[in-house]
């Protein structure tokens, strides 16, 4: 089977004033279908930028991005808009729902994008607020929701249209312990109906939920290996270590 | 388009939950669209009064007058769609309080033709019943002061009078106006027309022409000359007729073009400021809607959807608004449709060029959320440097500090606030120059108020009325005067030569420029004719006066506001003896504070209703329009500039929500953080109205003397607002601004902002 997500020595360099300031120096990244992977890393390390680079937010300097079998980099912003559409869901730190728009609305509006009827769109959108335990919410404005129920409606808009893989950047780095266990569980669960999750985290117990952990180092993978998963025993372990 | 559905759906979202905001927006643009339709409409209204007129009357195009009935097929020619006439017209004299007034009778049917119908405006038409009726054209009733019912005495050529009866009063669009215009209008039945004049010998015949279209008079015309040849005795054409109805419409129509360009402008900043401070505002969520496939030309699109069609809205509702005030105010008809329609696509397209370079900016907005809308990194300005080295309170060092952040909406709110008040001293300026007018009539050439003639029919000798009017205990002085036309060389038109005083005593003519004349040969001229003959002060005119040429040199500039300031002045004696004795009137300079109604009944009295008296029009009273559309130049520009501000500080706040919190952390009170932020807008207020106020104050004379040139009265007729009015101005303009910033200042203060918000 081939890969979801290929990069091929894919580099970022921001120019700052007349310094290039390199984020990514020449990451080799494959992602199969079905994986949950982790990239950690320090502050800086340039995880999010690859994230970004990989859902197309942000333009490459030089190297290739692998999308479903198609190359992608190449892509105009307008093509990378298309793509996003059916292939990339988002989830970021700060949530990023619609301010003015509904729940409801929020989650309902990448369906409409996609070019799904509006019954369409209601009907996926009240399965997964289900799923998500937030149909009650559906008419509530983003700012009357907790953080964690703001989480669980971003995770329930970037999955709406089954994309091809799933980009979280930080999704509990603005929650806290309840919220987080809560949105790592449902990240578990879509893992385990098989979609792709790539996931940004500088936090070793939320990455332990990854089955497989890629760690950046100033733009570079220094480190990336499956982490093995048994019933009992060490992988608890090695939670508990932190 | 797959984006329609849930870029619609966002649309909704965004004017939901900013409906205030989306209302004002609607409303500036509709107040704006509304007072322009209005301004144009009462304006062309005011000074065009023949279209309206023309409408109502069905009115022919062509007039042309023969001696006798024409007898070819006027009909027949190209472009010629309907006839009135031809109607039998014979001249009379309408004596009147001892006044007599040239007159031609028409006579008309008591069932009113279907082209150039006269319009009733009070009593009824000609009735076969009453045979001894006549309906009075409005503007020569106005001026013999004639009503319903009123004896109408006229004096045929054999010297006979008659004595008819006011029935109606109409207007009509088939010439100008009474006494601009002679002679007067008055329509009789036939039949009476034959008993006052038999000989048909003495009348005339009027036939109209109605033309398909109105630009083929020349044609029609020149086929009427050649059909008629020797028959015919003249032909005018509507546009003589408007331009006869027509006042001051150059300056007028530059008032109206000022006033356009401004409120197009006010409208582009109104709506460019919103949709801008929306945008701003919108960033994070325009990257939200990019990280879910918005492309950015969808984007634009969403933005340019919602903000025009808001500006759009109130195009529309400004259309409609503006339509029925001036439909209710001077009735349907005078609607001009074509500046309606310019204003409409004007402000429509002025609109979305507004909306549109925000909404590019929005669609070029980086689809990586992470990157809120944050201000750049204050740095303080050197004035908010300034500001800490004086010592300021915090909460003025904060404030100036934050005016600055933001370059652009800082220009562009300071600029939003200079145009209009730049705009307000020009009209103030305006309004003080009709001030000086009324107040100074002697500065435009109106040093005497009241002028006496003898009366037509020289019931009285002139040096009898002279003596009558230097008896007077109010009269000041008595200036023998005559009008006479002059043709110009090279000019198949006349002008005017307006001989007052002498030449060693010279009638106080304003003169600007050069020097006033002093021995006889000399002569001043307003600008119009210096214009109109090409010729420039020490230049010699040759005139020719009835076939004597009268050849002056021009020794000075007169502020002239009458005839376009076609008008050259002499000294009496400079005109040949034929035309200066008898002097044709007086001229009566009364001493300060005199009423001139009361001078006026005493000096009729005096005479036995033999004098004919008349008042010198002040152009101040001609141009009271003017004074209607600078008050509601400055009610909508006061309007747009604080639509504006409650836009800036609403964006500044959004700007600064973060850092108040962090200020408040610090131990600032809400006083003091209301202080900063009204200090932030208010600054810019201050820059704004000051550097509006300077701009306007530098230009406003050169304006009103440029527009006063243009329109031949002369330059030197401009005046600055006085200081008192300025400084009046620039005060509640601060002082509604800076109340206006308050309201939101205020919201803020007391709102609680977590620290950790974002």
């Amino acid at each position: 089977m081939s890969a979801v997500v290929k990069t091929v020595n894919l580099v970022k360099i921001y120019q700052d004033g007349a310094v290039p300031v390199p984020a990514v120096r020449g990451v080799d990244l494959q992602v199969e279908p079905g994986e949950f992977v982790a990239v950690m890393g320090p502050s800086g390390s340039g995880k999010s930028t690859l994230v970004h680079m990989l859902g197309g937010l942000d333009t490459r300097t030089s190297g290739e991005i692998w999308l479903d079998g198609k190359r992608v980099d190449t892509l105009s912003e307008s093509a990378w808009a298309l793509l996003r559409r059916k292939k990339v869901g988002f989830v970021f730190q700060f949530f990023n729902l619609v301010a003015n728009m509904t729940v409801g609305d929020n989650v309902e509006l990448p369906a409409l994008l996609a070019g799904a009827s509006p019954k369409v769109a209601r009907e996926r959108r009240e399965s997964l607020l289900g799923a998500l335990n937030l149909t009650d919410r559906a008419d509530a404005s983003p700012a009357q929701l907790s953080g964690g129920e703001q989480q669980r409606v971003a995770l329930a808009r970037a999955l709406a249209n089954q994309p091809s893989v799933l980009l979280a950047d930080e999704p509990t780095g603005n929650l806290d312990s309840r919220n987080t266990r809560d949105v790592l569980r449902l990240l578990g669960d879509v893992h385990k109906e098989g979609q792709t999750i790539v996931m940004v985290t500088h936090d070793a117990r939320v990455a332990s939920l990854a089955d497989r952990l890629v760690s950046l180092f100033d733009g570079e993978i220094v480190d990336d290996g499956r982490i093995s998963r048994r019933r009992t025993g060490t992988a608890g372990e090695v939670i508990d270590l932190r | 388009m797959t984006a329609t559905l849930a870029g619609s759906r966002w649309i909704r979202a965004d004017l939901r939950a900013r409906k205030a905001q989306a209302v004002l927006t609607v409303l500036t643009v509709a107040g704006i669209v509304a007072a322009l339709i209005t301004a144009a409409t009462l304006l062309e209204d005011g000074t065009n009064p023949w279209r309206s007129l023309f409408a109502q009357t069905d009115g022919a195009h062509v007039w042309l007058y023969t001696d006798d009935s024409p007898q070819v097929a006027l009909g027949g020619i190209d472009g010629v769609t309907q006839v009135a006439g031809p109607y039998r017209s014979a001249p009379v004299t309408v004596a009147q309080e001892g006044k007599k007034d040239p007159a031609a009778l028409r006579a008309m049917p008591a069932t009113p033709p279907q082209v150039a119908h006269p319009v009733v405006a009070e009593g009824r038409w000609l009735d076969p019943a009453q045979p001894d009726g006549v309906v009075v054209e409005r503007s020569f009733a106005t001026s013999l002061r004639l009503r319903i019912g009123a004896p109408f005495t006229i004096i045929a050529l054999s010297g006979e009078r008659h004595t008819l009866y006011v029935r109606g009063i109409a207007d009509s669009a088939e010439q100008g106006f009474y006494p601009q215009w002679t002679p007067g209008l008055a329509y009789v039945l036939p039949a009476m027309l034959d008993r006052i004049e038999p000989m048909l010998g003495r009348s005339e015949w009027v036939t109209g022409l109605r033309l398909a279209d109105p630009d083929a008079t020349q044609v029609v015309s020149q086929r009427v000359v050649v059909m008629l040849e020797d028959k015919l005795q003249r032909v005018y054409t509507w546009r003589e007729v408007r331009a006869a109805m027509e006042l001051d419409n150059r300056l007028l129509g530059t008032l109206l073009a000022l006033f356009g360009v401004v409120g197009l402008v006010a409208a582009a900043l109104a709506v460019a400021n919103a949709a801008g401070g929306r945008v701003l505002g919108q960033l994070r969520d325009l990257a939200t809607l990019k990280s879910m496939g918005f492309t950015r030309g969808q984007i634009a699109l969403l933005l340019l959807v919602e903000h025009g069609a808001l500006g759009l809205l109130g195009v529309a509702l400004g259309a409609v608004a503006g339509w029925g005030v001036t439909a209710v105010v001077l009735g349907a008809t005078s609607v001009a449709p074509i500046p309606v329609l310019a204003i409409v696509a004007g402000t429509a397209l002025v609109v979305l060029a507004a909306v549109g370079v925000p909404a590019w900016r929005g669609g070029r907005t980086p689809p990586i959320p992470a990157a809120p809308a944050l201000p750049p990194r204050g740095h303080l300005s050197r004035l908010a440097r300034l500001a800490l080295l004086v010592r300021l309170p915090p909460a003025l060092v904060l404030g100036t500090r934050d005016a600055f952040t933001r370059r652009v909406p800082a220009f562009l709110t300071a600029f939003g606030v200079a145009v209009p008040m730049m705009m307000i001293t020009i009209g103030l300026g305006v309004w003080a120059t009709l001030d000086n007018f009324a107040d100074h009539p002697e500065q435009v050439g109106q040093h005497a108020s009241l002028y006496v003639r003898p009366g037509r029919l020289a019931q009285l000798e002139p040096a009898e009325a002279k003596r009558i009017a230097e008896q007077d205990r109010d009269v000041a002085q008595v200036y023998p005067g005559a009008d006479v036309n002059a043709l110009a060389p090279g000019e198949a038109r006349s002008v005017r030569v307006r001989a007052i005083g002498s030449s060693t005593e010279p009638y106080p003519f304003p003169v600007v420029e050069g020097r006033m004349y002093d021995r006889q040969g000399e002569a001043v001229a307003g600008q119009g004719l210096l214009d109109l003959l090409g010729v420039k002060i020490g230049d010699r005119v040759r005139l020719t006066v009835g076939g004597t040429p009268l050849i002056v040199r021009i020794v000075g500039r007169t502020v002239e506001p009458d005839l376009d300031g076609e008008v050259i002045s002499v000294g009496l004696d400079s005109l040949a003896a034929k035309d200066s004795v008898p002097p044709e009137f007086y001229a009566l300079a009364l001493k300060p504070g005199v009423d001139q109604a009361e001078v006026r009944g005493r000096l009729l009295a005096e005479s036995g209703e033999s004098l004919d008296i008349q008042s010198a029009v002040n152009p101040a009273d001609r141009l009271s329009i003017i004074r209607v559309v600078i008050v509601a130049l400055i009610a909508v520009l006061l309007l747009i500039s604080l639509a504006n501000l409650l836009t800036a500080s609403a964006l500044g706040l959004r700007d600064h929500a973060f850092d108040l919190a962090v200020l408040k952390a610090m131990g600032l009170t809400p006083r003091q953080v209301m202080a900063t932020l009204v200090t932030g807008t208010g600054l810019l207020v201050v820059l704004g109205v000051g550097a509006g106020a300077a701009a306007g104050m530098s230009v406003v004379t050169g304006l009103i003397d440029l527009q006063g040139h243009t329109s031949g009265v002369g330059a030197g007729i401009g005046r600055a607002p006085s200081a008192l009015t300025l400084a009046v101005a620039v005060v509640v303009a601060v002082g509604t601004a800076l109340a206006v910033a308050l309201i939101p200042a205020r919201r803020a203060a007391r709102a609680q902002v977590p620290v950790t918000s974002r």
